[in-house]
């Protein structure tokens, strides 16, 4: 009994070496970040890591941040959350109380983002994240919370726009869902948006999460006869639907469009031919008409990123640019340290990045367009956002009519 | 129990209930997870070390405590005392109803047929319209961490006088002996089923109180962290860590391993999950019986005890 003793006196001192300390430096600004580096969500989570380091450097190479007279130094504390939520709360929790931050950075998906947050909002602190984009993280009506990923409910916003200025006009729509929490989400924004548009839903079907099998919905579209199929899932269910339509012969008139997968690689090299005509959305594609103050734009960008850690940018890394880019330029406007001030400054911004033009609705979510794409002759080409990039290819040819 | 040992424990309450006044906002936050943890592990200690019956279930209770609350306080605006009670009748209710039928497996059967329902109840979960669906609830956001860890620190202490009294009580006395042998004590006129029943029911009534203090605490609830079934692992390593049966073990088995997993975590982070693994298998193999018999053990034997167990246990 006296070594159970022994252990519970040692307790609070176990306690108290769990909180680490540091100390700042009157020239620097330090951004903190718990991200995912490792488990479940590493894969994506090493996106916001590599992109948060590459844009602080760049942005500290080109002079960093000026603000009021003085010149800063920006720096970053990153944590490793290992994909486990309630860890990630506590390291925002000693983030700002024990190494003194000045603000804030994101962590991967909605989910965490949902949790550090109100971290966020409570200390006061503000946070730029680009990881979440459930509605759920600005409808709660925090001041201190901002974000560079446009809503789920609006996904199909734009798609749903072109439909518009399409030629024939479509007018009846499939609308096919996976029922994870994402999903679900964008969905029901969709259905809003279709209403609005005046198009008529002749489907509506969800399907389980990592479900391989889509015959009994594809036999219902097939019967129901839509212009449009609007689908919501994963990039593996994506690929699965696709060959299924084929083989089912399922042709809707003018064309078919997924949330996921069609502006990936991957995506065209397991499809093939099959991938053709198939339209999707990006909210960024890496190209030279995105100027940029600190990097040039995108394209360079994405050479540089390539170059530094061996692989290819995607949104999430954009978006995660956007981010310290938004204290970088806020801080100057702002003229002052002040985390209120700082607030005030990033609600009221409005600048060009390599991601977008960036300004945060009264939320604190960006408004930002998807761009529709579509895979024409095996080639990704951007085809509209607020009005055509490129002329799609329209109405989609039936399996059986292509070459 | 000696008056000494009893006052060191007031002692160390003492010491704990303090923290929020002189500890750091981090201590504070480690705090109420690790004391979380503690009632997790000790309402799991009712169920699996008293009873003998290796519940996967137990999350199934805390994702009831954790919608419960949600639910009472989201959708209808009642207070969050309210909510909490209400999460603790649903999972009572349901320990009750599976507890009826699935209490009659036994061993592994038991086991497996308690980790379906976790799952199960996830499924449902996001499917109901008032429980937010797959989207989740959100609650009001309260700048309150202190009282979260008084209310935690409260309910540790509860549910540790809960599981005093059943050391010594003739329901414990009962318990212990279903998990010795079950028929031997149906047949000296042990009611096995209720005493089955009523220890999963008490089990349900601190796991699901805890889940609801955690729901208002992180204010975001959805079904894959309300029923997530490495909760309840986590729930039967540190019991087993600390040794399943004995009254302290459990907390003392929580509070080491959250420290440890924490240390572990911000310090040496690609590892730490590896790391931890090794502590646990390091632990299995020289205390197979967890902390609480480490003590006594090394307290007879000395470090010859160590040896002495991989012996017995043939490794």
């Amino acid at each position: 009994m006296r070594y159970t003793l022994t252990l519970l006196a040692a307790l609070p001192a176990l306690i108290l070496s769990a909180a680490t300390l540091a100390q700042a430096d009157d020239d620097v600004i330090t951004l903190g970040a718990s991200v995912q580096q490792t488990g479940q969500q590493a894969n994506t989570g090493r996106y916001y890591a590599d992109a948060y380091k590459l844009a602080i450097d760049t942005i500290n190479a080109k002079g960093g941040v000026k603000v009021g007279d003085k010149s800063y130094k920006l720096a970053l504390k990153l944590y490793d959350n290992q994909s486990d939520v309630n860890l990630s709360v506590r390291q925002y929790v000693q983030l700002i109380t024990a190494d003194k931050v000045n603000y804030l950075l994101g962590p991967f998906a909605s989910n965490y983002a949902l949790d550090d947050s109100s971290v966020a909002e409570k200390y006061q602190i503000p946070m730029v994240q680009g990881g979440g984009a459930s509605g759920q993280i600005y409808a709660r009506g925090y001041k201190y919370v901002f974000g560079t990923l446009p809503p789920a409910e609006d996904y199909y916003a734009s798609t749903i726009d072109m439909m518009g200025k399409l030629d024939p006009k479509p007018a009846n729509v499939a609308l096919i869902s996976a029922d994870d929490s994402f999903d679900v989400s964008v969905a029901k924004g969709t259905r809003e948006h279709l209403k609005s548009a005046g198009l008529n839903i002749v489907v509506d079907e969800k399907f389980a999460e990592n479900n391989a099998d889509f015959a009994s919905i594809l036999s219902l579209v097939k019967s129901k006869t839509p212009d449009v199929i609007l689908w919501s899932g994963h990039e593996t269910e994506a690929l699965n639907f696709i060959r299924q339509m084929k083989s089912l012969d399922v042709n809707p008139k003018g064309f078919y469009a997924f949330t996921v997968g069609v502006p990936t690689a991957d995506f065209r090299k397991a499809l093939g031919n099959d991938a053709n005509y198939a339209f999707g959305m990006t909210t960024w594609l890496p190209t030279d008409k995105l100027p940029d103050q600190w990097f040039g734009n995108a394209a360079d960008f994405a050479k540089v990123y390539k170059e530094k850690f061996g692989y290819d940018p995607d949104y999430h890394a954009a978006s995660a640019v956007a981010d310290v880019e938004t204290y970088a330029v806020s801080l100057a406007k702002a003229g002052s340290l002040e985390p209120p001030k700082v607030r005030d400054a990033i609600a009221a911004i409005e600048f060009d990045s390599l991601y977008a033009h960036i300004k945060y609705g009264e939320n604190g979510q960006i408004v930002l367009p998807q761009v529709v794409v579509q895979i024409q002759n095996n080639e990704l080409m951007p085809v509209y956002s607020t009005d055509f990039l490129n002329k799609p290819q329209y109405p989609v040819p039936a399996w059986g009519e292509r070459k | 129990m000696r008056p000494r040992f009893v006052i060191l424990l007031v002692a160390v309450t003492a010491l704990l209930a303090i923290v929020p006044i002189v500890g750091s906002p981090v201590m504070v936050q480690f705090g109420i997870s690790t004391l979380l943890f503690a009632v997790l592990a000790q309402s799991w200690n009712i169920i699996g070390g008293f009873t003998g019956y290796p519940s996967f279930g137990n999350s199934v209770f805390y994702g009831l405590g954790v919608y419960g609350t949600a639910i009472a306080m989201a959708k209808f605006s009642l207070p969050f005392g309210v909510g909490l009670v209400c999460g603790a009748i649903l999972a009572m209710l349901c320990a009750l109803l599976i507890g009826l039928p699935v209490l009659r497996l036994r061993g592994q059967y038991f086991a497996i047929a308690t980790l379906g329902l976790s799952v199960a109840m996830a499924a449902v979960f996001s499917n109901i319209e008032i429980a937010g669906a797959n989207i989740g609830l959100i609650l009001p956001l309260t700048r309150a961490d202190g009282m979260f860890y008084e209310l935690s620190l409260g309910l540790l202490v509860a549910c540790v006088l809960c599981v005093f009294w059943i050391s010594r009580s003739r329901f414990g006395m009962g318990l212990i002996a279903i998990r010795e042998d079950e028929h031997a004590a149906a047949s000296m006129g042990v009611n096995t089923t209720l005493y089955k029943t009523m220890a999963l029911v008490l089990s349900a009534l601190f796991t699901s109180i805890a889940g609801g203090i955690h729901a208002y605490f992180i204010t975001f609830v959805d079904p894959a962290s309300a029923f997530d079934s490495t909760l309840n692992v986590r729930m039967v390593i540190m019991t087993v860590f600390g040794g399943p049966g004995t009254v302290l073990g459990p907390v003392v088995g929580a509070f080491v391993l959250s420290a440890v997993y924490e240390l572990l975590a911000n310090w040496i982070s690609t590892a730490a999950a590896l790391l931890f693994g090794v502590v646990i298998v390091v632990a299995v193999i020289f205390m197979p019986r967890g902390i609480a018999d480490l003590a006594a053990g090394i307290r007879r034997q000395g470090i010859s005890y160590l040896l002495q167990n991989i012996r017995r246990y043939r490794l």
